[in-house]
């Protein structure tokens, strides 16, 4: 009886194209979209600036600031000015000998340079010019006192030997697959409202749930016959939007998405929320009276959920009030799941407390979803 | 038997059925009339144990239906209105389906498909039928757990006459197979046509129940209708006419009546006792 059930609701399903396009070819098209036009948002190692130089002075000092800019990888010297955001112009008797009396750099930006990577090139510019005057202090002193001059060598400007920078677990930062692919899973697992809230209500409207009733099914077969048919759907488009991720993206020049943590982890994790999206989508298809008034509702909620919970937005760039707003929404909880397995190396205790929540926020619209459907059928849905 | 005792059902402060007691005899096409409203679903969906009555007791086959709803349902089978199948599963699939969640004899299967004349159906996809080979794999799926009740709830709806006709000359196959069929419908003339007894229901009460052949026969109505050939003396006599020639009398008064036609020269043209046919009948009883 319970297998033909779950053909039953397998074959419905596969003859929806329109929920077969929204479960499968939205989600995964929205993973190539948003994992390329978002890498450069995501990959901060990708900074740089095209700049065009102009050395007026053309001294052994002024070669010496071409060559460390040029060094930098974040510069790209380039000839035409047209093509500059930067053009840094190094006026004829510039030193950096004289400490007190120093003549400016002249530099123009382009109008559309955004502020924060000005001060990115600010700050990686006075760097270069910094170590140069520590050079001529240093190369200075030596003169006098070699030996006062051995602390001044220990003196680096490097960040990576200044500041020790450890990232807690949520400014552990993706790249736009990593964030792409995860999102996208968990707001097309949702998407299984419109298929199951269509077949519900039809078959609510049709009276053939209380042809099922009458032939003895009871509410508990009818709903967790439901539930299995949308699980392996679920995984299905789980394991489709990582291959794209793996396979596809790359072809995008955007880089792969790894899975890093446990992949064991990562089947708890699909599994608790796929319960979690079936309990939802119960939930509103025995509620709502019409298919038309479910799709409205569970895209509404789907799209809030997923605003809330970071698909929209990702949620390490939201403020810490919104942050915390977003730990209410399922869809956080599973994105942070992924988001553990994909690049914390997370294994089944650290996704623990996500599939935890999921299964009890499934389980729970699962039980007051048979309850709704109990009192339906019995007064005559 | 099926035995309906004091049944009362309230759906908040309406009352769908009211004190309502009758008899359904074995092997009998028993149609159950009553305008929209009148509680006739209510009483349907409470035999087949998909609501329970607040007050009052149902028997069906010596089975209470508080103690033995399972039973009853794996006896019973409701054929509902609307069209209660798969539109995108072939008349195959949903066959299939339906025999397998009850776990229906395959004799059932293929006596479902031959006395509804679907084996050249199979394939099709259920959305791509006509009206009236949908409403066929509709009653199909009701016949695949062999029941020994059918409860059709209106099953000719939209229906051509020609479809119209092969579905009750496929009910009253049921008859033959010693199935007892519950029939509910607007057209009273499947009623009159198809079954042996008449309940009718008003205001969730009772208003009658009788052999239809009864209910049709003239000895049973105390309603007479007198047709007279009126001329100017049926003015000063102060009666009231229907369609300016029918009076309508009672036994009681017929003979005083006629006395008074005799002595004012009024020529009468036929006496009818009882309702001309069912439809008739049906708008006296219910007003």
């Amino acid at each position: 009886m319970f297998f033909a059930m779950v053909k039953k609701e397998f074959l419905l399903v596969l003859r929806d194209k329109h929920a077969l396009l929204a479960l499968f070819v939205m989600p995964a098209i929205f993973i190539l979209i948003m994992s390329v036009a978002l890498k450069e948002q995501f990959n901060q190692d990708a900074i740089s600036f095209n700049i065009s130089l102009n050395d007026l002075d053309e001294s052994n000092l002024s070669k010496k600031i071409i060559t460390k800019l040029e060094e930098d990888k974040s510069f790209n010297i380039i000839r035409d000015e047209k093509d500059a955001d930067l053009r840094v112009s190094i006026p004829k008797g510039y030193s950096v000998d004289d400490l007190k009396k120093e003549m400016k750099l002249n530099i123009i930006v382009k109008s559309s340079m955004k502020s924060d990577l000005l001060e990115i090139f600010k700050s990686k510019l006075l760097k270069t010019i910094v170590s140069l005057k520590l050079e001529y202090v240093k190369e200075s002193f030596k003169q006098f006192s070699p030996k006062a001059v051995e602390p001044l060598d220990a003196i680096t400007l490097s960040s990576k030997e200044l500041f020790n920078i450890k990232y807690d677990k949520i400014q552990n930062i993706p790249n736009s697959t990593q964030q792409s692919v995860p999102t996208w899973i968990v707001f097309g697992m949702f998407f299984v409202i419109i298929p199951m809230s269509t077949i519900f209500i039809n078959e609510r409207k049709q009276n053939t749930l209380i042809r099922l009733n009458s032939m003895n099914i009871s509410i508990f077969s009818m709903t967790i016959s439901k539930i299995i048919p949308y699980l392996i759907i679920n995984h299905i488009q789980v394991w489709i939007m990582i291959a794209v991720g793996m396979f596809v993206v790359p072809f995008f020049d955007t880089p792969a998405l790894e899975i890093n943590g446990s992949v064991f982890a990562l089947i708890v994790l699909s599994v608790s929320l796929s319960i979690s999206a079936i309990g939802l989508s119960t939930l509103i298809a025995v509620s709502a009276t019409s298919s038309e008034q479910a799709t409205t509702i569970g895209g509404i909620l789907n799209i809030l959920l997923g605003a809330i919970g970071g698909v929209m937005v990702p949620k390490f760039i939201m403020p810490e009030s919104m942050q915390r707003l977003a730990d209410i929404s399922p869809m956080s909880w599973g994105l942070d799941g992924f988001l553990d397995i994909f690049i914390r190396n997370g294994d089944l205790l650290m996704v623990a407390k996500e599939s935890i929540l999921l299964l009890l926020f499934g389980t729970t619209s699962l039980i007051i979803s048979m309850i709704i459907l109990r009192i339906r059928i019995r007064k005559g849905l | 038997m099926i035995k309906v005792s004091n049944i009362v059902k309230k759906y908040g402060d309406i009352i769908a059925l009211d004190d309502l007691s009758l008899e359904i005899k074995d092997d009998r096409i028993f149609g159950l009339l009553g305008v929209n409203g009148a509680g006739k679903t209510t009483l349907l969906s409470i035999l087949n144990g998909l609501i329970d009555v607040d007050e009052g007791k149902v028997e069906v086959f010596g089975l209470d239906m508080k103690y033995h709803a399972k039973e009853i349902k794996d006896i019973s089978s409701i054929i509902p209105q609307h069209l209660a199948f798969y539109e995108k599963l072939t008349v195959k699939e949903n066959l299939d389906f339906f025999s397998q969640i009850q776990k229906a004899k395959k004799a059932n299967y293929e006596n479902a498909l031959e006395i509804n004349s679907l084996e050249y159906l199979l394939n099709q996809k259920a959305s791509t039928l006509s009206g009236g080979q949908k409403r066929r794999l509709n009653i199909a799926i009701g016949l695949l757990n062999d029941p020994k009740i059918i409860y059709f709830d209106e099953p000719t709806v939209g229906v051509d006459p020609k479809s119209r006709n092969e579905i009750l000359d496929s009910i009253k196959r049921y008859r033959e197979l010693g199935i007892t069929v519950v029939y509910t419908s607007h057209y009273m003339t499947e009623i009159e046509k198809i079954c042996d007894e008449v309940a009718i229901i008003d205001k969730g009460k009772l208003v009658k129940q009788d052999l239809l052949d009864n209910l049709l026969s003239n000895r049973v109505s105390d309603k007479i209708s007198v047709e007279i050939i009126p001329n100017e003396n049926i003015k000063s006599l102060n009666i009231q006419l229907r369609d300016n020639c029918i009076i309508k009398t009672t036994k009681s008064e017929l003979f005083q009546l006629l006395q008074i036609l005799e002595d004012n020269n009024i020529y009468i043209k036929q006496i009818r006792y009882g309702a001309s046919n069912l439809e008739k009948y049906f708008l006296e009883m219910t007003n």
